[in-house]
C-alpha cells in the first residue's frame, strides 16, 4: 500500500488533463467558436479553422471547387495581399445559419468577424457544402484578382505644400488663418433607440482642409446631453469645394430628450495632393443574397500607385434632397491601378424605402504615402 | 577502525554560505538590472516613481485619467521609493528584488525546517536560488510583490506553527507582524498561501501534537491557529484598509482578459516550455520521488497535499482544477506563480533527495545536483532570450517625453500604440497623462473594462475586443482631452488616418511617429468617487510600510532562544549511506 497513494495521485492527475483534454470548455474560458454537429456545417468549420490558422494548404483541401480556385487564390483572398485590409486582419471567429440541405448538398449562410486594423468588419457569405462520398466538401466562390499589365501612367494631379519659414512649427501652428468650412446640411434622426447626426460638410476655401466635425446634443433642459464626434464616418482630408458626408451616432440617447444640436467643424490648414484620384463607376441600390438593400458600385484607381486600404462612404438623399443616411464600409483587397474594384456599402431596411439618390466619397490608406 | 564523525559534506550548509550563494548568483543579474526588460518591472517602478514624490496621496493622474494606487499593495513600492532617493529609481528596483530573494532562501530554509532535518533544509534553500520559476518571475514576468510577499509569508509560518503547536508566545508576535508585512507587500499571495501553505502547516501542527507526550492538545492547536487567524486578519484588514475600501466601492467587474497561463499547456509547445518545462526543469524528474517520499513519511502527507493542489493550480487550464475551485476568479487571475508556490512547497521532499544522493553517490552525486541546478538555471535565463513571447526590448522613449514635457503639451492627455511595457517608462518620465496604464484592476474607465482586453497600447493582441476599446476610446477622445499619440506600430495607422487624427512629428527614422487631433480641447478632471479621502492617504503611506519596521523591530527585539523544540523529530535521511571510517 505504500505506493498505492502515490498511483492514485498520478492516475487522478493524468485523469484531470485527460477531462481538460477532451472536454476544453471545463477547464478553460469557453471559446467563441462554434462547434457544430451537422456535417455540412462542420465542413465549414474544419475549412475555417483551417483558414483562421493561415494553414492555406489544408484548407485548400477542403475546398470542392478546385477547378475554380487556386491554392494561391485562396491564400490571398483570406490572407490578403500588397498590403490590403486582409493582411492585417485576424479572422476572430464565425456563425452559421443553415439555409437549406437537399440530399448530398446544403446552403449555409456563414458571417465572418474579422479583427482588422480599423475595428470588426463582418463578411456575409451563403456557402454550398457538397457530400463527395461522405466527405463533405465547401465550395467557396472566390473572385480572380486582376492582372495589370505593365504600363506607363502620366503624373498630372494637384498638389498643396505648406511652407513655413520655420521647420519647428508644429502642425496646425502656423501663423494662418484656418480654412473656411461649412456644415452645408445637418439632420437629427433616432435610429434603434439611437441619436444619429449626418449631414455634408463643404470646403469652401481654395486650400486643403483637414476638417473634424463633432457634435453636442443639447436636452430640453439646456444642459450638454453628450458630445461625440464623426469619427471614421467622414472624410477628413478636403480639397477646395469638396463635400464630405459625415455620420455621429449618439448611443443611448433618444431624441425626444433632444432639444437641439450644436454642431461643430474644426479645419486646420494642411498640405494635400489630390492623388490618388479614384473614381466611383456603375452604382446601383440592389438588394443582396440576404434581402438588404445595398449600395454596390465598382472603384477606379485611376493613378499609378496602388492603393492599400480603400474606405467608401456615401451620404443618401431623400426626394427633397436631404442626406437621411450615411453609410461607410472598408474594402478588403488593394486597388490596383486602373483595374476596377467592386464594393458594398448597407443600407438600412427603414432608410433604403426613402433614398432617391446618394453621393459617394472614397477616402484611403496607402502604405507609401507620407 | 572506527567511524567518525560525519565529514563536512553531511553537515548542514550554514545559512550565511547559502545567502552567499543567492547574492552571488542574482546579485550580478540584478545589478546588471536584468528585470528591466521584463513584463512588471516598469509598472513596480513607476508606482514607486509616485510614492517618490507623493507618498502620502495615492491619486495618481498619469493613468487612465487618474486612479487610486490603493488598488494594490504597496509596500514594495514604498521601499523602492525609498531606496531611489539614495540611488535612484531603478537600482532601488533591483535592491528590493535581491533583498527578497535573500528572504525567500532564508524562509524556504526556516519553512523546510519545520518537515525536514537541517540539513535536508539546507540543501532545499540551496535549490530554491536556482529553481526555474524563480527566475523567470524575477527577470521575465517582474513579479516582484508576489517573491517579496512569499518570502516573508515562508518565514512567518515558522512562528505560526511554533505559537499553534507550543503556544510560544513570541512566535505569535513575530508571526503576525511578518504576516502583516506580507500582506503589505501582495494580498493575493498571502490569501492563497492561508490554504496552500498554512493549511499543511496547521496539519503537521497537529501530526506532531497527537504523537507528542504533553498536555498539548488538538482542540489547544485549533484554536490558536484560530486566534492567529484572527488577529491577523484583523491586523491585515487595518495595514491595507485604504485598498479594502477601494475593493468595496470598485469591484473587479470587468470584461475578463484572456492570459496564456489559464490556457491547456500540453495544446501548445510555447505555452509547455513557458509555463512547465522551463520553470520546474530538473525538478520535474523529481516529481515520482517527490509524491512516493510524501506519502511514505506520515508526517509529509499535509506537505504532499498542498504541493499536489499547489501544482494542480499552476497547471493553469491543463486541468479542471482551478476552474472549478475558482470559478470567476479563475479568469482574473494569472497561475505562473502557482507553479513557483508548488515548487516551493516541493523543496523540503527536495532537499531529503538532495541529501540521499550526496550520501549515497558522494562526489558523483554533487556533480550531478550541481549540473542540475545549473541547467535549469541557465535554462529559464536563456528562455528570455529565444522566448517567442518575450517582452519586447526596450524603446527609445527619450523622443516621447521630450516631445511631452515641452510647449505645454502636457494640458492634453496622450496615448502610445505599440509600446509594450515601455509604456510605463513614459508615464514615469513625461509630466503628461494618459488614459492608458499598465495595471489592470484599477482601470474604470468604461472604454477599457467593457472590453476583453488589457493595455490599449498592445490593442492588437487582443484581436477584436482590443480593437473596439481602442475604438471606443478615440470616438471619445475630446471628452479625456487625448489629443496626442505616439505610434511605434505601422499597424494602427490605418484606424489613426480614418478616424481623423494626423502624424505631426516622427522619430528614429521613423521607428515612433506622432499623431494629433487639432479639435481636441485641453484636459480637464475626469469625475469620479474612487479618489482615495485625505486620511486614506496617511494610513496608506504609514501602516504597510510601518508594517514592515515594526516586523524587523520585533525581530530584532525578540530574538529566538534556542532551536524550536519539535515535539517530533523532523525526517532524517532515507537513502542507505555507506559507513565512513579513518583507516
Amino acid at each position: 500500500m505504500k505506493i498505492g497513494m502515490p498511483i492514485i495521485i498520478f492516475a487522478v492527475t493524468a485523469l484531470l488533463i485527460a477531462v481538460a483534454m477532451f472536454n476544453p470548455g471545463s477547464a478553460t474560458v469557453q471559446s467563441a467558436a462554434p462547434n457544430p454537429s451537422d456535417a455540412p456545417e462542420r465542413a465549414i468549420n474544419n475549412f475555417l479553422i483551417h483558414v483562421q490558422q493561415r494553414h492555406w494548404n489544408q484548407a485548400y483541401s477542403e475546398l470542392a471547387n478546385t477547378d475554380d480556385v487556386s491554392e494561391n487564390l485562396l491564400a490571398k483572398n483570406f490572407g490578403g495581399s500588397h498590403g490590403s485590409l486582409r493582411v492585417f486582419s485576424s479572422l476572430q471567429n464565425w456563425d452559421f445559419q443553415p439555409l437549406h440541405r437537399n440530399g448530398n448538398e446544403a446552403q449555409v449562410r456563414v458571417t465572418l468577424h474579422w479583427s482588422t486594423p480599423v475595428g470588426v468588419v463582418n463578411d456575409v457569405h451563403d456557402v454550398k457544402v457538397q457530400d463527395d462520398s461522405g466527405n463533405w466538401k465547401v465550395s467557396w466562390p472566390i473572385a480572380p484578382f486582376p492582372e495589370i499589365a505593365t504600363q506607363v501612367l502620366p503624373v498630372n494631379y494637384l498638389r498643396w505644400d505648406l511652407v513655413s519659414a520655420s521647420s519647428d512649427k508644429e502642425w496646425g501652428q502656423g501663423n494662418l488663418d484656418s480654412p473656411h468650412v461649412r456644415i452645408v446640411s445637418m439632420n437629427a434622426i433616432e435610429y434603434e433607440g439611437n441619436v444619429t447626426v449626418m449631414g455634408e460638410v463643404l470646403n469652401e476655401d481654395t486650400v486643403p482642409a483637414f476638417v473634424n466635425v463633432a457634435a453636442t446634443l443639447v436636452g430640453n433642459n439646456g444642459q450638454d446631453l453628450d458630445e461625440e464626434s464623426s469619427f471614421d464616418k467622414m472624410a477628413h482630408v478636403l480639397l477646395p469645394k469638396q463635400v464630405s458626408p459625415y455620420r455621429i451616432d449618439f448611443p443611448g440617447i433618444a431624441l425626444s430628450r433632444v432639444k437641439s444640436v450644436r454642431m461643430n467643424a474644426k479645419a486646420t490648414l494642411v498640405p494635400a495632393s489630390a492623388d490618388p484620384v479614384i473614381g466611383v463607376m456603375d452604382q446601383k441600390i440592389q438588394s443582396d443574397p440576404q434581402g438588404h438593400a445595398v449600395l454596390v458600385g465598382k472603384l477606379l484607381n485611376q493613378t499609378g500607385e496602388i492603393v492599400n486600404i480603400p474606405h467608401v462612404i456615401a451620404s443618401f438623399y431623400d426626394s427633397n434632397g436631404r442626406v437621411v443616411w450615411v453609410s461607410d464600409g472598408y474594402v478588403n483587397r488593394v486597388l490596383f491601378p486602373q483595374a476596377p474594384q467592386s464594393f458594398s456599402i448597407e443600407i438600412p431596411r427603414s432608410i433604403a424605402g426613402k433614398v432617391q439618390s446618394y453621393h459617394v466619397v472614397v477616402n484611403q490608406y496607402s502604405l507609401n504615402a507620407s | 577502525m572506527a567511524t567518525t564523525a560525519s565529514p563536512y559534506s553531511f553537515r548542514p550548509i550554514p545559512l550565511r554560505v547559502i545567502l552567499f550563494a543567492a547574492f552571488a548568483v542574482h546579485g550580478p543579474l540584478l545589478f546588471m538590472q536584468l528585470p528591466d526588460s521584463s513584463y512588471d518591472e516598469s509598472f513596480h517602478v513607476f508606482f514607486a516613481s509616485h510614492y517618490a514624490k507623493h507618498w502620502f496621496n495615492p491619486w495618481n493622474e498619469k493613468w487612465f485619467a487618474g486612479f487610486s494606487q490603493t488598488s494594490y499593495p504597496p509596500l514594495t513600492h514604498q521601499w523602492i521609493a525609498m531606496f531611489s532617493k539614495l540611488i535612484g529609481l531603478d537600482a532601488g528596483y533591483m535592491l528590493v528584488q535581491l533583498i527578497a530573494i535573500l528572504l525567500l532562501t532564508v524562509g524556504v530554509y526556516r519553512f523546510a525546517k519545520l518537515w525536514v532535518d537541517e540539513r535536508a533544509a539546507s540543501y532545499a534553500a540551496l535549490a530554491s536560488i536556482f529553481i526555474g520559476a524563480l527566475s523567470t518571475l524575477v527577470y521575465q514576468a517582474g513579479q516582484l510583490a508576489t517573491v517579496a510577499s512569499i518570502a516573508l509569508f515562508l518565514n512567518a509560518l515558522p512562528y505560526f506553527y511554533e505559537w499553534s503547536a507550543e503556544a510560544r508566545g513570541r512566535s505569535l508576535i513575530k508571526g503576525l507582524v511578518v504576516s502583516w508585512a506580507a500582506a503589505a507587500a501582495h494580498h493575493v499571495t498571502l490569501i492563497f498561501g492561508v490554504v496552500l501553505f498554512a493549511a499543511p502547516v496547521l496539519w503537521l501542527a497537529c501530526i506532531d501534537t497527537k504523537k507528542a507526550e504533553n498536555e498539548r492538545t488538538l482542540g489547544g492547536v485549533i484554536s490558536r491557529a484560530v486566534v492567529f487567524c484572527i488577529i491577523a486578519g484583523i491586523g491585515i484588514a487595518a495595514v491595507l484598509l485604504p485598498y479594502w475600501i477601494e475593493l468595496i466601492q470598485h469591484p473587479i467587474r470587468q470584461m475578463p482578459i484572456p492570459h496564456a497561463s489559464r490556457s491547456n499547456y500540453l495544446l501548445s509547445l510555447n505555452t509547455a516550455l513557458n509555463y512547465i518545462v522551463v520553470p520546474y526543469g530538473a525538478l520535474l524528474l523529481a516529481l515520482p520521488y517527490v509524491v512516493v517520499k510524501g506519502w511514505t513519511s506520515p508526517r509529509l502527507r499535509p506537505l504532499l497535499f498542498g504541493f499536489w493542489l499547489t501544482f494542480l493550480f499552476g497547471l493553469g487550464g491543463t486541468t479542471p482544477v482551478p476552474h472549478w475551485l475558482l470559478g470567476r476568479a479563475f479568469e482574473v487571475l494569472t497561475f505562473e506563480r502557482f507553479a513557483f508556490w508548488a515548487m516551493l512547497l516541493m523543496l523540503p521532499i527536495v532537499g531529503i533527495l538532495m541529501t540521499g544522493i550526496l550520501d549515497r553517490f558522494r562526489g558523483k552525486g554533487a556533480v550531478g545536483l550541481a549540473l542540475a541546478a545549473v541547467l535549469t538555471f541557465a535554462a529559464a535565463l536563456g528562455w528570455l532570450n529565444i522566448n517567442p513571447n518575450r517582452p519586447t526590448p526596450a524603446l527609445d522613449i527619450d523622443p516621447v517625453v521630450e516631445f511631452l514635457n515641452r510647449d505645454n503639451h502636457n494640458q492634453y492627455r496622450y496615448l502610445t500604440l505599440g509600446f509594450g511595457n515601455s509604456l510605463s517608462k513614459v508615464s514615469r518620465y513625461a509630466n503628461a497623462d494618459s488614459v492608458d496604464g499598465d495595471y489592470n484592476s484599477a482601470r474604470l474607465l468604461p472604454e477599457l473594462t467593457h472590453y476583453a482586453s488589457a493595455q490599449l497600447t498592445n490593442s492588437k493582441f487582443y484581436g477584436a475586443a482590443g480593437m473596439e476599446s481602442l475604438r471606443a476610446m478615440l470616438m471619445h477622445a475630446n471628452r479625456y482631452g487625448l489629443k496626442y499619440i505616439f505610434v511605434h506600430d505601422p499597424y494602427y495607422e490605418p484606424l489613426l488616418t480614418f478616424s481623423g487624427w494626423r502624424e505631426i512629428e516622427s522619430y528614429n527614422n521613423g521607428e515612433v511617429t506622432t499623431w494629433s487631433k487639432d479639435d481636441v480641447p485641453p484636459l480637464h478632471p475626469i469625475s469620479t468617487d474612487a479618489r482615495p479621502a485625505p486620511w486614506e492617504g496617511v494610513l496608506w503611506g504609514i501602516l504597510p510600510i510601518g508594517s514592515s519596521f515594526l516586523a524587523i523591530l520585533v525581530l530584532l527585539l525578540l530574538p529566538a532562544r534556542g532551536g524550536r523544540q519539535s515535539s517530533t523529530e523532523p525526517l532524517a535521511v532515507p537513502f542507505p549511506r555507506e559507513e565512513h571510517y579513518i583507516a
